[in-house]
């Protein structure tokens, strides 16, 4: 469990816009171990998707975006790579799924091409060899039928089906780590669960760590060791799953935690029950960025930003009211 | 993929029937005597009533409509009543080579100009290829073709005298090289404003395929760029760009007549003309049924072409 896969530093992300140079994400540090899964939840918008897009890098265009801190993948910094080593970390060491896999297959090629084709960009296998792996692939996800879906498009497949697909697409070169951004969200509450029980045996089989994006505390609960919650572009609070649900110490995430629909009640609900609205990237508070909506804000919170510190058992927090 | 071809020309048989009798209508219903028009300003009234009778004029129109349909399916379009004694066949045959071949070099070089052109500018989005593919496609649209093509001779055969101004050269007859010389400039002309509206059309759906998640995936695979843009993206934004190079040949081959009088080309555009000159009924409609056909048929190729590239489509 000490096995440390990624670790990240002080990720910041910018974007060229209109407004000029706006930071998505601030200062983002956070580890994953080997088998381990991550869970990483926060409101829509806080940056999530684009932490996971940093750690890949896959916002190419280079003059309209900006990367900095460090991304140290099994002792390599990611980020300094040039963009060529970057293609062979891709598909191998990591890889993502996400959403919405009818958008995320190709349309006009068949399951089996592209299952194979990071089989033979990687390990430059060739015909049946690559077929076979394909095949056992398919197994692995628990695809009934494999020979026969090879030979498929992705529209003629279930909604479960191409989930299934496109997490044995992302691990067909068996990652260290396997990023996941929201998989279920588009599913129907079943084949969610389904879903979810597949990555946490996945993660367990093929002893990789797994970055599970998702708006679902239940979820977290029940399939992570680690979390962290992020707010508007930063990490506000970082732990263990039993610390950080029995004990949440930053005032957003007890929000967070409060607004969790019971376990018997819908559980794909939205978390939106904190009061006031986030604010826009360009009118960033500069202090605590939680400040305006917190119930416990004084001036030395709305003045100065407080850092991620850890206080006991693995736990950290980025508030004021923990430092004494 | 039987089905879909059938169903696609199960389709087509309305479309076909109310072609052939819109054509039919056209000349019967154009004032003017075909039988007087024939036999010129001299015929007596007895001579025009027995041609009327040998050519079936008189006949109720239903069964003039199903005669001429019969003789069009065995390839008699009658004979020409300007050139006395020519088949109207041999006539729309023999000009209607030049045409196709022109309209295939032209539309082979707006595909060949147009699609890497399209594609470069979607890539290197807001730099400078893509700033001069915005301004040569819009000097495209703009410029109509005959301008497109009197430019061209002014630089190309007058200033430059590197290619001949006009003429035709045969492909089979003649052999590739002259071919080549004599048609490069018509089947420019002919093309360029079509390249224009094909490369704009690629870039905005190649733009809109790398904006789409199955690249995003592609990309975190590990895919090299080249093959993502080959591979992963061209053969989806192809299937829009499919439906402009249908557009193309048929615009190419109906919209001919202007580059082959510019270039003194025999083909079914010249035809076309001199036979609206000299009223020449026959040739008329036979070219107008030949056109609407083509465009029937083409429109069946890029269907079926589409559902070859298309695997969503074919299912259905
Ligand atoms: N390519 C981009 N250019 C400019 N701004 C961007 C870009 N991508 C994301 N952003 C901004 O970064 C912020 C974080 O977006 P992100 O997609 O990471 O949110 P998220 O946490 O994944 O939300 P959700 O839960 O809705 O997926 C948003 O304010 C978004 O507008
Ligand atoms: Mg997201």
């Amino acid at each position: 469990m000490t096995d440390t896969i990624l670790s990240v530093s002080n990720l910041s992300t910018s974007f060229r816009t209109d407004r000029g140079w706006l930071k998505a994400i601030d200062g983002v540090s956070f580890t994953v171990h080997r088998g381990e899964i991550l869970g990483l939840v926060g409101e829509s918008g806080c940056g999530k998707s684009v932490t996971s897009q940093s750690i890949m890098r896959l916002y190419e265009e280079k003059r309209m975006v900006r990367y900095e801190g460090t991304v140290m993948l099994s002792g390599t910094d990611l980020l300094s790579l040039p963009f060529s080593r970057m293609q062979h970390i891709r598909g191998r060491d990591i890889s993502m799924i996400f959403q919405d896999a009818l958008s995320s297959l190709n349309p006009v090629l068949t399951v089996g091409d592209q299952i194979m084709e990071p089989l033979r960009i990687h390990q430059k296998m060739r015909g049946d060899a690559a077929r076979a792996e394909a095949l056992n692939m398919l197994r692995l996800v628990g695809i009934p039928a494999p020979e026969t879906r090879l030979r498929q498009y992705p529209h003629e497949l279930s909604g479960g089906m191409r989930q299934r697909v496109m997490i044995a697409i992302a691990l067909a070169c068996h990652p260290q780590l396997l990023i996941a951004d929201e998989p279920t969200t588009a599913l129907d509450v079943t084949i969610q669960a389904q879903i979810m029980d597949l990555i946490v045996f996945l993660n367990r089989q093929l002893a990789m760590g797994v970055i599970l994006i998702t708006h679902d505390l239940a979820v977290v609960a029940q399939t992570c060791q680690r979390v962290a919650v992020m707010y508007l572009g930063q990490i506000v609070e970082e732990g263990g799953v039993p610390d950080i649900f029995d004990r949440p110490l930053h005032p957003y995430t007890r929000g967070l935690l409060a607004s969790i629909p019971r376990m018997d009640g819908d559980r794909r609900e939205r978390l939106h029950v904190i009061d006031g609205t986030v604010p826009l990237l360009h009118q960033m508070p500069s202090g605590c960025r939680f400040a305006p909506r917190c119930p416990y804000a004084t001036d030395h919170c709305r003045k100065e930003m407080p850092q991620l510190r850890s206080v006991s058992g693995g736990q950290s927090v980025r508030c004021w009211r923990e430092e004494e | 993929m039987k089905k879909y071809i059938l169903k696609r020309i199960l389709t087509l048989l309305p479309t076909v029937f109310i072609v052939s009798v819109v054509v039919f209508l056209l000349v019967h219903l154009t004032p003017g005597d075909p039988a007087a028009m024939m036999l010129g300003d001299d015929a007596t009234m007895e001579d025009i009533a027995a041609l009327h009778a040998k050519l079936g004029l008189d006949d109720p129109l239903i069964v003039q409509y199903i005669r001429w349909v019969s003789r069009c399916l065995q390839g008699d379009f009658g004979t020409s009543t300007a050139v006395i004694g020519q088949k109207v066949s041999d006539m729309v045959f023999s000009h209607f080579r030049p045409t196709l071949c022109l309209a295939i070099y032209s539309q082979l070089i707006t595909i060949l100009l147009a699609i890497p052109t399209g594609i470069l500018a979607a890539r290197k989005r807001g730099r400078i290829a893509d700033m001069i593919t915005s301004v040569l496609s819009l000097l495209g649209i703009s410029l109509p073709s005959f301008m497109m093509g009197l430019g061209l001779v002014l630089l190309v055969a007058v200033h430059f005298r590197a290619l001949p101004a006009a003429g035709y050269k045969d492909l089979f007859t003649d052999g590739l090289l002259p071919f080549l010389r004599y048609m490069t400039l018509p089947a420019l002309s002919l093309g360029f404003i079509h390249a224009a509206y094909m490369m704009r059309m690629t870039k905005t759906s190649m733009l809109e395929v790398l904006s789409s998640d199955y690249i995003k995936m592609a990309r975190s695979k590990g895919v090299k760029e080249h093959t993502i843009i080959g591979k992963h993206a061209f053969r989806n934004a192809f299937l829009t760009v499919l439906t402009v190079i249908g557009q193309g040949f048929i615009s190419a081959l109906a919209g001919a007549a202007v580059v082959e009088k510019l270039f003194t080309i025999p083909g079914i555009g010249t035809l076309m003309v001199d036979s609206i000159e000299k009223r020449d009924y026959q040739v008329i409609q036979a070219i107008t049924l030949l056109i609407a056909m083509l465009n029937v048929v083409i429109n069946l190729i890029i269907d079926l072409l589409y559902g070859l590239c298309d695997p969503r489509i074919r299912l259905e």
